[in-house]
Protein backbone atom coordinates (compact mmCIF):
# COMPACT_ATOMS: atom_id res chain seq x y z
CA UNK A 1 0.00 0.00 0.00
CA UNK A 2 1.58 3.59 -0.42
CA UNK A 3 0.91 6.01 2.32
CA UNK A 4 -2.54 7.35 1.75
CA UNK A 5 -4.03 3.84 1.59
CA UNK A 6 -1.94 2.93 4.53
CA UNK A 7 -3.60 5.96 6.77
CA UNK A 8 -6.91 5.07 5.56
CA UNK A 9 -6.52 1.26 6.60
CA UNK A 10 -5.39 2.81 9.63
CA UNK A 11 -7.60 5.21 10.37
CA UNK A 12 -10.75 2.96 9.16
CA UNK A 13 -9.44 -0.42 11.33
CA UNK A 14 -8.91 -2.26 8.50
CA UNK A 15 -5.97 -4.24 7.34
CA UNK A 16 -5.87 -3.50 3.84
CA UNK A 17 -7.51 -1.13 1.23
CA UNK A 18 -7.69 -0.54 -2.30
CA UNK A 19 -8.63 2.39 -4.33
CA UNK A 20 -12.15 2.36 -4.89
CA UNK A 21 -13.10 1.04 -0.88
CA UNK A 22 -15.36 3.03 0.57
CA UNK A 23 -14.16 3.44 4.09
CA UNK A 24 -15.23 5.44 7.12
CA UNK A 25 -11.98 6.77 8.81
CA UNK A 26 -11.51 8.27 11.89
CA UNK A 27 -10.74 12.20 11.64
CA UNK A 28 -7.83 13.71 13.84
CA UNK A 29 -8.38 16.74 12.87
CA UNK A 30 -11.40 19.15 11.40
CA UNK A 31 -10.01 22.75 10.52
CA UNK A 32 -12.71 25.47 9.77
CA UNK A 33 -12.39 28.89 9.21
CA UNK A 34 -14.69 31.62 9.90
CA UNK A 35 -16.60 31.30 6.56
CA UNK A 36 -17.29 27.43 7.09
CA UNK A 37 -17.13 27.45 10.44
CA UNK A 38 -20.45 29.44 11.09
CA UNK A 39 -22.50 27.67 8.76
CA UNK A 40 -21.21 24.61 10.04
CA UNK A 41 -21.80 25.47 13.28
CA UNK A 42 -25.73 26.36 12.89
CA UNK A 43 -26.16 23.31 11.06
CA UNK A 44 -24.96 20.83 13.80
CA UNK A 45 -27.10 22.93 16.30
CA UNK A 46 -30.35 23.45 14.62
CA UNK A 47 -30.05 19.63 12.56
CA UNK A 48 -28.17 17.14 14.30
CA UNK A 49 -29.37 17.43 17.74
CA UNK A 50 -26.37 15.50 19.41
CA UNK A 51 -22.86 16.19 21.18
CA UNK A 52 -19.57 17.10 20.15
CA UNK A 53 -17.75 14.03 20.52
CA UNK A 54 -14.06 15.17 20.36
CA UNK A 55 -14.02 18.94 20.50
CA UNK A 56 -10.45 18.69 20.79
CA UNK A 57 -9.78 17.58 17.66
CA UNK A 58 -11.90 20.49 15.83
CA UNK A 59 -9.92 23.62 15.65
CA UNK A 60 -11.64 26.91 14.03
CA UNK A 61 -9.32 30.00 12.77
CA UNK A 62 -10.76 32.98 12.31
CA UNK A 63 -8.88 33.97 8.92
CA UNK A 64 -10.88 35.79 6.68
CA UNK A 65 -11.75 38.44 8.97
CA UNK A 66 -8.83 39.95 10.81
CA UNK A 67 -11.60 43.10 11.84
CA UNK A 68 -14.68 42.45 10.77
CA UNK A 69 -16.59 45.41 8.37
CA UNK A 70 -19.72 45.48 8.71
CA UNK A 71 -22.26 44.41 12.11
CA UNK A 72 -23.45 41.38 10.44
CA UNK A 73 -19.90 39.67 10.20
CA UNK A 74 -19.06 40.77 14.00
CA UNK A 75 -22.23 38.68 14.60
CA UNK A 76 -21.21 35.71 12.65
CA UNK A 77 -17.86 35.91 14.34
CA UNK A 78 -19.30 36.41 18.21
CA UNK A 79 -22.03 33.92 17.15
CA UNK A 80 -18.93 31.60 16.24
CA UNK A 81 -17.21 32.55 19.31
CA UNK A 82 -19.81 31.47 21.41
CA UNK A 83 -20.47 28.16 19.78
CA UNK A 84 -16.91 27.17 20.08
CA UNK A 85 -17.32 27.92 23.90
CA UNK A 86 -20.17 25.91 24.44
CA UNK A 87 -18.81 22.75 22.62
CA UNK A 88 -15.17 23.43 23.79
CA UNK A 89 -13.43 23.53 20.34
CA UNK A 90 -10.08 25.20 19.40
CA UNK A 91 -10.86 28.74 18.64
CA UNK A 92 -7.83 31.41 16.86
CA UNK A 93 -9.27 34.41 16.41
CA UNK A 94 -8.80 37.50 14.16
CA UNK A 95 -5.00 38.40 13.55
CA UNK A 96 -3.63 34.29 13.95
CA UNK A 97 -3.19 33.98 10.69
CA UNK A 98 -4.08 31.67 7.69
CA UNK A 99 -5.79 28.72 8.53
CA UNK A 100 -3.99 26.16 7.32
CA UNK A 101 -0.87 27.97 8.82
CA UNK A 102 -2.20 28.15 12.13
CA UNK A 103 -3.27 24.38 12.17
CA UNK A 104 0.23 23.65 11.28
CA UNK A 105 1.68 25.77 13.47
CA UNK A 106 -0.07 24.66 16.60
CA UNK A 107 0.69 21.27 16.10
CA UNK A 108 -3.15 19.96 14.90
CA UNK A 109 -1.53 18.68 11.66
CA UNK A 110 0.65 15.57 12.10
CA UNK A 111 2.12 13.00 9.75
CA UNK A 112 0.06 9.92 9.34
CA UNK A 113 -3.08 11.43 10.71
CA UNK A 114 -6.54 11.92 8.81
CA UNK A 115 -7.14 15.83 8.18
CA UNK A 116 -10.65 17.41 6.56
CA UNK A 117 -11.63 20.97 6.38
CA UNK A 118 -14.08 22.78 4.52
CA UNK A 119 -11.55 24.99 2.93
CA UNK A 120 -10.84 23.47 -0.32
CA UNK A 121 -6.95 23.87 -0.21
CA UNK A 122 -7.06 21.33 2.75
CA UNK A 123 -4.79 19.09 0.97
CA UNK A 124 -1.99 21.23 1.36
CA UNK A 125 -1.16 18.55 4.63
CA UNK A 126 0.14 16.09 2.70
CA UNK A 127 3.19 17.65 2.30
CA UNK A 128 4.10 15.95 6.27
CA UNK A 129 2.83 12.71 4.78
CA UNK A 130 -0.76 13.83 6.15
CA UNK A 131 -4.38 12.40 4.42
CA UNK A 132 -6.01 15.43 3.85
CA UNK A 133 -8.87 16.06 2.21
CA UNK A 134 -11.81 18.88 1.65
CA UNK A 135 -15.51 18.36 2.02
CA UNK A 136 -18.00 19.82 2.66
CA UNK A 137 -19.99 21.57 5.97
CA UNK A 138 -22.84 18.57 6.21
CA UNK A 139 -20.13 15.94 6.19
CA UNK A 140 -18.62 17.99 9.00
CA UNK A 141 -21.91 18.81 10.64
CA UNK A 142 -23.27 15.42 10.04
CA UNK A 143 -20.43 12.95 10.44
CA UNK A 144 -17.23 14.75 11.98
CA UNK A 145 -19.02 16.46 14.64
CA UNK A 146 -21.14 14.14 16.23
CA UNK A 147 -19.29 10.80 15.39
CA UNK A 148 -15.68 11.89 14.97
CA UNK A 149 -15.80 10.03 11.13
CA UNK A 150 -15.84 10.53 7.97
CA UNK A 151 -16.21 8.15 4.57
CA UNK A 152 -13.93 8.44 1.71
CA UNK A 153 -13.87 6.70 -1.44
CA UNK A 154 -10.01 5.52 -1.53
CA UNK A 155 -8.39 7.23 -4.74
CA UNK A 156 -6.35 5.63 -7.18
CA UNK A 157 -2.50 7.26 -6.88
CA UNK A 158 -0.83 9.35 -9.41
CA UNK A 159 2.76 9.32 -8.95
CA UNK A 160 4.07 13.04 -10.03
CA UNK A 161 8.15 12.61 -10.40
CA UNK A 162 9.50 16.15 -10.36
CA UNK A 163 13.36 16.81 -11.71
CA UNK A 164 15.77 19.71 -12.25
CA UNK A 165 17.24 22.80 -10.47
CA UNK A 166 15.55 26.16 -11.17
CA UNK A 167 17.34 29.22 -12.97
CA UNK A 168 18.13 32.32 -10.85
CA UNK A 169 15.09 34.05 -10.74
CA UNK A 170 12.61 31.46 -10.91
CA UNK A 171 11.38 29.92 -7.61
CA UNK A 172 9.45 26.68 -6.57
CA UNK A 173 5.73 28.31 -6.80
CA UNK A 174 6.35 29.13 -10.49
CA UNK A 175 6.68 25.48 -10.23
CA UNK A 176 3.70 24.77 -8.67
CA UNK A 177 1.87 27.18 -11.04
CA UNK A 178 3.28 25.52 -14.12
CA UNK A 179 2.28 22.51 -13.02
CA UNK A 180 -1.24 23.03 -12.53
CA UNK A 181 -1.25 24.11 -16.43
CA UNK A 182 0.44 20.56 -17.09
CA UNK A 183 -1.75 18.66 -15.56
CA UNK A 184 -4.41 20.76 -16.39
CA UNK A 185 -7.83 22.04 -14.13
CA UNK A 186 -9.29 18.56 -13.65
CA UNK A 187 -6.70 16.87 -14.86
CA UNK A 188 -6.69 14.56 -11.75
CA UNK A 189 -9.68 14.25 -10.83
CA UNK A 190 -10.46 12.46 -8.09
CA UNK A 191 -6.61 10.61 -7.81
CA UNK A 192 -4.09 11.19 -4.92
CA UNK A 193 -1.00 12.99 -6.04
CA UNK A 194 1.94 11.65 -4.78
CA UNK A 195 4.56 14.04 -5.35
CA UNK A 196 8.10 13.05 -5.58
CA UNK A 197 11.54 12.77 -7.03
CA UNK A 198 15.08 14.98 -6.64
CA UNK A 199 13.05 18.00 -6.84
CA UNK A 200 10.86 17.54 -4.40
CA UNK A 201 13.31 15.74 -1.78
CA UNK A 202 16.00 19.07 -1.77
CA UNK A 203 13.43 21.38 -0.92
CA UNK A 204 12.87 23.17 2.30
CA UNK A 205 9.63 22.09 3.38
CA UNK A 206 7.69 25.39 3.41
CA UNK A 207 8.58 24.99 -0.19
CA UNK A 208 7.27 21.52 -0.66
CA UNK A 209 3.87 23.05 1.00
CA UNK A 210 2.97 24.71 -2.63
CA UNK A 211 2.55 20.83 -4.41
CA UNK A 212 0.31 19.42 -2.17
CA UNK A 213 -1.92 23.15 -2.29
CA UNK A 214 -2.48 22.71 -5.77
CA UNK A 215 -3.78 19.51 -5.70
CA UNK A 216 -7.39 20.63 -5.53
CA UNK A 217 -7.35 22.74 -8.46
CA UNK A 218 -6.09 19.93 -10.53
CA UNK A 219 -9.43 18.46 -9.94
CA UNK A 220 -7.39 15.56 -7.02
CA UNK A 221 -8.69 14.69 -4.03
CA UNK A 222 -5.24 14.89 -1.97
CA UNK A 223 -1.71 14.87 -2.20
CA UNK A 224 1.52 13.94 -0.22
CA UNK A 225 4.86 13.55 -0.34
CA UNK A 226 7.03 10.89 1.70
CA UNK A 227 7.92 12.21 5.28
CA UNK A 228 11.67 12.07 5.61
CA UNK A 229 14.40 13.49 8.02
CA UNK A 230 13.08 17.57 6.81
CA UNK A 231 9.71 16.36 8.22
CA UNK A 232 10.36 15.02 11.41
CA UNK A 233 12.61 17.96 12.20
CA UNK A 234 9.81 20.61 11.11
CA UNK A 235 7.13 18.48 13.03
CA UNK A 236 9.66 19.01 15.88
CA UNK A 237 9.04 23.11 15.95
CA UNK A 238 5.39 22.66 15.97
CA UNK A 239 4.35 19.70 18.44
CA UNK A 240 5.93 17.38 20.80
CA UNK A 241 3.00 14.91 20.49
CA UNK A 242 3.60 11.41 19.60
CA UNK A 243 2.84 10.72 16.09
CA UNK A 244 3.01 7.73 13.33
CA UNK A 245 5.66 7.96 10.47
CA UNK A 246 3.80 6.05 7.36
CA UNK A 247 5.87 5.35 4.04
CA UNK A 248 4.83 3.93 0.98
CA UNK A 249 5.68 0.59 0.48
CA UNK A 250 8.46 0.27 -2.18
CA UNK A 251 6.27 -2.14 -4.26
CA UNK A 252 3.56 0.25 -4.20
CA UNK A 253 2.06 0.49 -7.85
CA UNK A 254 0.57 4.05 -8.92
CA UNK A 255 -1.88 4.11 -11.41
CA UNK A 256 0.51 6.18 -13.48
CA UNK A 257 3.56 8.41 -12.62
CA UNK A 258 3.94 11.52 -15.04
CA UNK A 259 7.48 13.22 -15.30
CA UNK A 260 8.54 16.66 -15.20
CA UNK A 261 11.89 18.77 -15.30
CA UNK A 262 11.64 21.84 -14.57
CA UNK A 263 14.88 23.38 -15.60
CA UNK A 264 14.06 25.45 -18.44
CA UNK A 265 11.37 27.27 -16.56
CA UNK A 266 11.03 30.88 -16.81
CA UNK A 267 8.96 32.98 -14.52
CA UNK A 268 5.38 31.67 -14.34
CA UNK A 269 2.35 33.45 -14.19
CA UNK A 270 -1.32 32.21 -14.28
CA UNK A 271 -3.64 34.69 -15.20
CA UNK A 272 -7.70 35.29 -14.62
CA UNK A 273 -9.81 33.77 -15.91
CA UNK A 274 -8.54 30.32 -14.83
CA UNK A 275 -5.50 28.84 -12.68
CA UNK A 276 -4.69 26.60 -16.05
CA UNK A 277 -3.94 29.32 -17.92
CA UNK A 278 -0.27 29.82 -17.16
CA UNK A 279 2.69 31.01 -19.51
CA UNK A 280 5.83 32.46 -18.71
CA UNK A 281 6.11 36.43 -17.52
CA UNK A 282 7.35 37.14 -21.21
CA UNK A 283 3.81 36.59 -22.31
CA UNK A 284 1.99 38.85 -19.65
CA UNK A 285 4.87 41.58 -19.46
CA UNK A 286 3.68 44.94 -19.69
CA UNK A 287 0.17 44.72 -18.39
CA UNK A 288 -0.73 46.99 -15.81
CA UNK A 289 -1.23 46.38 -12.06
CA UNK A 290 -2.50 49.06 -9.70
CA UNK A 291 -1.99 46.19 -6.70
CA UNK A 292 0.31 43.73 -5.44
CA UNK A 293 -0.14 41.38 -2.38
CA UNK A 294 1.68 38.89 -0.66
CA UNK A 295 -0.51 36.65 1.34
CA UNK A 296 -3.00 33.88 0.73
CA UNK A 297 -2.93 29.82 1.62
CA UNK A 298 0.27 29.59 0.27
CA UNK A 299 1.59 32.92 0.29
CA UNK A 300 2.71 35.74 3.19
CA UNK A 301 5.42 32.76 4.08
CA UNK A 302 8.84 34.03 5.24
CA UNK A 303 10.06 33.02 2.03
CA UNK A 304 7.88 35.68 -0.01
CA UNK A 305 8.50 38.34 2.18
CA UNK A 306 12.30 37.47 1.70
CA UNK A 307 11.95 37.52 -1.87
CA UNK A 308 9.91 40.93 -2.15
CA UNK A 309 12.60 42.64 0.59
CA UNK A 310 15.87 41.27 -1.75
CA UNK A 311 13.86 42.69 -4.73
CA UNK A 312 12.33 46.01 -3.03
CA UNK A 313 15.46 46.96 -0.39
CA UNK A 314 16.64 49.96 -1.95
CA UNK A 315 13.44 50.69 -4.38
CA UNK A 316 10.36 52.20 -4.10
CA UNK A 317 7.12 50.70 -6.05
CA UNK A 318 5.94 52.64 -8.13
CA UNK A 319 3.27 55.42 -8.23
CA UNK A 320 -0.20 53.99 -8.22
CA UNK A 321 0.75 50.80 -7.20
CA UNK A 322 -0.42 49.25 -3.42
CA UNK A 323 1.67 46.94 -2.31
CA UNK A 324 -0.28 44.65 1.14
CA UNK A 325 1.77 42.37 2.77
CA UNK A 326 0.31 39.75 5.02
CA UNK A 327 2.12 37.26 6.97
CA UNK A 328 0.40 33.58 6.90
CA UNK A 329 1.32 33.53 10.89
CA UNK A 330 2.02 35.78 13.70
CA UNK A 331 5.32 33.90 13.76
CA UNK A 332 6.35 34.61 10.50
CA UNK A 333 5.82 38.44 11.38
CA UNK A 334 7.99 38.09 14.17
CA UNK A 335 10.60 36.87 12.10
CA UNK A 336 9.90 39.68 9.48
CA UNK A 337 10.93 41.70 12.32
CA UNK A 338 13.87 40.03 13.71
CA UNK A 339 15.33 39.93 9.50
CA UNK A 340 14.65 43.85 9.45
CA UNK A 341 12.26 43.09 6.81
CA UNK A 342 9.34 44.97 8.32
CA UNK A 343 11.29 48.45 7.94
CA UNK A 344 12.56 47.49 4.24
CA UNK A 345 9.16 46.68 3.00
CA UNK A 346 7.76 49.64 4.59
CA UNK A 347 10.36 51.84 3.40
CA UNK A 348 9.58 50.36 0.02
CA UNK A 349 6.22 51.54 0.34
CA UNK A 350 4.57 48.72 1.47
CA UNK A 351 1.58 48.15 3.54
CA UNK A 352 1.77 45.91 6.32
CA UNK A 353 -2.03 43.99 6.97
CA UNK A 354 -2.25 41.64 10.19
CA UNK A 355 -1.86 37.88 9.74
CA UNK A 356 -4.61 36.10 8.10
CA UNK A 357 -5.44 35.05 4.65
CA UNK A 358 -5.05 38.38 3.09
CA UNK A 359 -7.63 39.30 0.07
CA UNK A 360 -8.71 35.69 -0.62
CA UNK A 361 -12.49 36.33 -1.75
CA UNK A 362 -12.03 39.73 -0.29
CA UNK A 363 -13.67 39.62 2.50
CA UNK A 364 -11.72 42.34 4.66
CA UNK A 365 -9.87 43.76 1.98
CA UNK A 366 -8.66 43.59 -1.35
CA UNK A 367 -11.68 44.41 -3.58
CA UNK A 368 -11.14 46.05 -6.91
CA UNK A 369 -12.88 47.80 -9.48
CA UNK A 370 -13.56 46.51 -12.95
CA UNK A 371 -10.72 48.57 -14.17
CA UNK A 372 -8.30 46.83 -11.58
CA UNK A 373 -5.54 44.64 -11.77
CA UNK A 374 -3.57 42.53 -8.94
CA UNK A 375 -0.73 40.54 -9.02
CA UNK A 376 -0.06 37.87 -5.81
CA UNK A 377 0.65 35.10 -4.86
CA UNK A 378 -3.08 33.83 -3.67
CA UNK A 379 -4.35 30.56 -5.05
CA UNK A 380 -6.95 31.49 -7.18
CA UNK A 381 -7.66 33.86 -9.99
CA UNK A 382 -11.24 33.26 -10.71
CA UNK A 383 -13.01 36.22 -12.33
CA UNK A 384 -15.61 38.11 -9.29
CA UNK A 385 -13.18 36.88 -6.54
CA UNK A 386 -11.66 40.17 -5.60
CA UNK A 387 -14.62 42.11 -6.68
CA UNK A 388 -15.08 43.20 -9.57
CA UNK A 389 -15.74 39.99 -12.62
CA UNK A 390 -14.01 42.20 -15.08
CA UNK A 391 -10.85 42.84 -12.21
CA UNK A 392 -7.79 40.80 -12.93
CA UNK A 393 -6.11 38.94 -10.79
CA UNK A 394 -2.31 37.30 -11.98
CA UNK A 395 -0.75 35.17 -9.90
CA UNK A 396 3.58 34.74 -9.95
CA UNK A 397 6.05 34.36 -7.39
CA UNK A 398 6.98 36.85 -4.49
CA UNK A 399 10.14 37.63 -6.96
CA UNK A 400 6.99 38.82 -10.09
CA UNK A 401 5.21 40.32 -7.40
CA UNK A 402 7.77 42.57 -6.04
CA UNK A 403 9.16 43.43 -9.38
CA UNK A 404 6.03 44.49 -10.96
CA UNK A 405 5.30 46.62 -7.78
CA UNK A 406 8.44 48.74 -8.68
CA UNK A 407 7.59 49.19 -11.94
CA UNK A 408 3.46 49.29 -12.29
CA UNK A 409 2.99 46.47 -15.01
CA UNK A 410 4.15 43.03 -14.86
CA UNK A 411 7.54 42.39 -15.21
CA UNK A 412 10.45 39.93 -14.91
CA UNK A 413 11.92 39.58 -11.69
CA UNK A 414 15.45 38.44 -13.55
CA UNK A 415 15.66 42.27 -14.66
CA UNK A 416 16.32 43.02 -10.93
CA UNK A 417 18.48 39.66 -9.49
CA UNK A 418 21.63 40.90 -11.30
CA UNK B 1 -38.39 10.61 -13.32
CA UNK B 2 -37.57 14.67 -12.25
CA UNK B 3 -36.28 17.50 -14.22
CA UNK B 4 -37.85 19.66 -16.96
CA UNK B 5 -36.72 22.92 -18.47
CA UNK B 6 -32.53 23.42 -18.57
CA UNK B 7 -30.36 26.41 -18.43
CA UNK B 8 -27.16 25.40 -20.22
CA UNK B 9 -23.53 26.13 -19.66
CA UNK B 10 -19.95 25.18 -20.69
CA UNK B 11 -17.06 23.86 -19.24
CA UNK B 12 -15.14 24.44 -15.54
CA UNK B 13 -18.11 26.76 -14.10
CA UNK B 14 -16.21 27.13 -10.81
CA UNK B 15 -17.84 27.50 -7.63
CA UNK B 16 -17.25 31.21 -6.99
CA UNK B 17 -19.48 31.94 -10.16
CA UNK B 18 -22.45 29.44 -8.34
CA UNK B 19 -22.20 30.82 -5.11
CA UNK B 20 -19.60 34.28 -4.19
CA UNK B 21 -17.26 34.49 -1.65
CA UNK B 22 -19.05 37.05 0.29
CA UNK B 23 -22.32 35.03 1.00
CA UNK B 24 -20.66 32.00 2.21
CA UNK B 25 -21.98 33.58 5.60
CA UNK B 26 -25.45 32.85 5.27
CA UNK B 27 -27.27 29.70 6.09
CA UNK B 28 -30.45 31.24 4.73
CA UNK B 29 -31.31 28.99 1.51
CA UNK B 30 -33.58 31.83 0.17
CA UNK B 31 -30.99 34.29 0.61
CA UNK B 32 -28.57 32.31 -0.96
CA UNK B 33 -30.29 31.16 -3.76
CA UNK B 34 -30.77 35.09 -4.78
CA UNK B 35 -27.19 34.95 -5.71
CA UNK B 36 -27.09 32.06 -7.68
CA UNK B 37 -25.00 32.87 -10.06
CA UNK B 38 -24.84 36.54 -9.38
CA UNK B 39 -21.48 37.39 -11.09
CA UNK B 40 -22.99 35.86 -14.60
CA UNK B 41 -25.82 38.73 -14.10
CA UNK B 42 -29.77 39.08 -13.80
CA UNK B 43 -30.12 37.81 -16.92
CA UNK B 44 -29.13 33.83 -16.83
CA UNK B 45 -29.96 34.03 -12.82
CA UNK B 46 -33.67 34.22 -13.91
CA UNK B 47 -33.34 31.99 -15.99
CA UNK B 48 -31.44 29.52 -13.66
CA UNK B 49 -34.59 30.54 -11.14
CA UNK B 50 -37.08 28.82 -13.90
CA UNK B 51 -35.05 25.79 -14.79
CA UNK B 52 -34.92 23.04 -12.66
CA UNK B 53 -32.18 21.06 -14.58
CA UNK B 54 -28.53 22.40 -15.13
CA UNK B 55 -26.43 21.35 -17.92
CA UNK B 56 -22.91 21.72 -17.83
CA UNK B 57 -19.45 20.71 -19.84
CA UNK B 58 -16.16 19.31 -18.09
CA UNK B 59 -15.14 20.10 -14.77
CA UNK B 60 -18.46 21.74 -13.05
CA UNK B 61 -18.27 22.91 -9.55
CA UNK B 62 -14.20 23.50 -9.55
CA UNK B 63 -12.70 25.90 -7.25
CA UNK B 64 -13.81 26.32 -3.61
CA UNK B 65 -14.95 23.33 -1.57
CA UNK B 66 -17.99 25.65 -0.77
CA UNK B 67 -21.38 23.27 0.34
CA UNK B 68 -23.06 26.85 -0.55
CA UNK B 69 -23.21 26.41 -4.36
CA UNK B 70 -24.78 23.20 -4.02
CA UNK B 71 -27.07 24.25 -1.32
CA UNK B 72 -28.12 27.34 -3.09
CA UNK B 73 -28.81 25.33 -6.36
CA UNK B 74 -31.32 23.18 -3.81
CA UNK B 75 -32.72 26.57 -3.10
CA UNK B 76 -32.69 28.27 -6.25
CA UNK B 77 -35.45 25.21 -7.34
CA UNK B 78 -32.72 23.03 -9.11
CA UNK B 79 -32.68 19.45 -8.80
CA UNK B 80 -30.22 18.00 -11.11
CA UNK B 81 -27.15 18.80 -12.73
CA UNK B 82 -25.87 17.07 -16.13
CA UNK B 83 -22.37 17.31 -16.82
CA UNK B 84 -19.92 15.79 -18.78
CA UNK B 85 -17.50 15.62 -15.49
CA UNK B 86 -17.84 17.28 -12.20
CA UNK B 87 -15.58 18.62 -9.71
CA UNK B 88 -14.99 15.61 -6.67
CA UNK B 89 -15.72 18.29 -3.80
CA UNK B 90 -18.90 19.36 -6.08
CA UNK B 91 -20.19 15.87 -6.66
CA UNK B 92 -19.94 15.50 -2.85
CA UNK B 93 -21.50 18.33 -1.15
CA UNK B 94 -24.45 17.82 -3.84
CA UNK B 95 -24.95 14.06 -2.72
CA UNK B 96 -24.92 15.47 0.78
CA UNK B 97 -27.47 17.91 -0.22
CA UNK B 98 -30.14 15.57 -1.74
CA UNK B 99 -29.08 17.22 -5.02
CA UNK B 100 -28.55 14.83 -8.37
CA UNK B 101 -25.35 15.05 -10.04
CA UNK B 102 -25.17 13.16 -13.10
CA UNK B 103 -21.84 12.09 -15.33
CA UNK B 104 -23.43 11.87 -18.69
CA UNK B 105 -21.53 13.37 -21.62
CA UNK B 106 -23.76 12.36 -24.69
CA UNK B 107 -26.77 14.15 -22.62
CA UNK B 108 -24.64 16.91 -21.94
CA UNK B 109 -24.06 17.51 -25.58
CA UNK B 110 -27.80 16.84 -26.73
CA UNK B 111 -29.56 18.91 -24.14
CA UNK B 112 -29.60 22.73 -25.86
CA UNK B 113 -30.43 25.55 -23.18
CA UNK B 114 -33.77 25.66 -22.52
CA UNK B 115 -34.94 21.76 -23.48
CA UNK B 116 -36.77 19.77 -21.43
CA UNK B 117 -33.98 17.07 -19.62
CA UNK B 118 -35.44 14.57 -17.01
CA UNK B 119 -33.19 11.83 -15.10
CA UNK B 120 -34.53 8.37 -14.13
CA UNK B 121 -32.44 7.76 -11.40
CA UNK B 122 -33.95 3.88 -10.91
CA UNK B 123 -33.62 3.50 -14.39
CA UNK B 124 -29.95 5.07 -14.40
CA UNK B 125 -31.09 7.52 -18.00
CA UNK B 126 -30.89 10.74 -18.50
CA UNK B 127 -33.76 11.73 -20.96
CA UNK B 128 -33.44 14.41 -23.49
CA UNK B 129 -36.50 15.05 -26.13
CA UNK B 130 -36.48 11.44 -27.53
CA UNK B 131 -33.47 10.04 -26.73
CA UNK B 132 -32.34 8.49 -23.41
CA UNK B 133 -28.90 7.96 -22.23
CA UNK B 134 -27.62 5.60 -19.74
CA UNK B 135 -25.09 6.29 -17.12
CA UNK B 136 -23.52 4.06 -14.25
CA UNK B 137 -26.25 3.53 -11.75
CA UNK B 138 -25.85 5.44 -7.97
CA UNK B 139 -24.64 3.00 -5.24
CA UNK B 140 -27.73 2.19 -3.17
CA UNK B 141 -26.14 4.10 -0.29
CA UNK B 142 -25.80 7.36 -2.42
CA UNK B 143 -29.60 6.60 -3.49
CA UNK B 144 -30.84 6.54 0.16
CA UNK B 145 -28.92 9.72 0.53
CA UNK B 146 -30.55 11.64 -1.60
CA UNK B 147 -34.07 9.92 -1.36
CA UNK B 148 -33.56 11.17 2.58
CA UNK B 149 -32.97 14.47 0.95
CA UNK B 150 -29.19 14.51 2.27
CA UNK B 151 -26.47 13.25 4.57
CA UNK B 152 -28.34 14.95 8.00
CA UNK B 153 -31.39 13.62 7.25
CA UNK B 154 -30.43 10.33 5.99
CA UNK B 155 -28.23 9.98 9.47
CA UNK B 156 -30.83 11.22 11.66
CA UNK B 157 -33.13 8.76 10.09
CA UNK B 158 -30.86 5.64 10.16
CA UNK B 159 -29.92 6.34 14.08
CA UNK B 160 -34.00 6.58 14.41
CA UNK B 161 -34.02 3.49 12.46
CA UNK B 162 -31.66 1.77 15.11
CA UNK B 163 -29.19 1.34 12.63
CA UNK B 164 -25.39 2.62 13.32
CA UNK B 165 -23.48 5.26 11.55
Amino acid sequence: MNLVEKILAKASGRQKVEPGDIVVANVDCLLLHDLSGYITSRVFENEVHRPMKYPERVVIVFDHHFSPPTESQARVLEETRAFARRHGVHLFDCGSGNIHHAGLRNGFIRPGAVIVGSDSHTPVHGAVGAFAAGLGNNSHAGMVMPFGKAWFRVPETIRIELSGHHKPGVTPRDSALWLTAQIGEGGAVYKALHFGGKYIKELDMWDRWLFPLITVDVGAKCGFIEPDEKTVQFMSEFTSNPYDLLYSDSDSDFQATWSYDISDLEPQVAASPTLGNVGPISVFAGREVQWAELGGHGGGRIEDIRQAAEILRGRHIANGVKFNVVPSSRQVFQQACDEGLVVDMFQAGCTWFPPSTGSNQAINMGAMAETESMVSTHARNFPGRNGSPKAKMYLSSAYTVAASAVRGVLSDPREFLA
Amino acid sequence: MIGGICTKFGDGVNTDVIMPGRYLVSIDPVELAEHVFEPLGPEVQARVRNSPVIVAGFNFGCGSAREQAASGLVGAGVVAVVAKSFARTFFRNAINTGLLAITQADASDAAADGVEVFVDLVNAVVVVGDSTYPFPAYPESLIEIIRAGGLIPYVSQKLSDGGVA
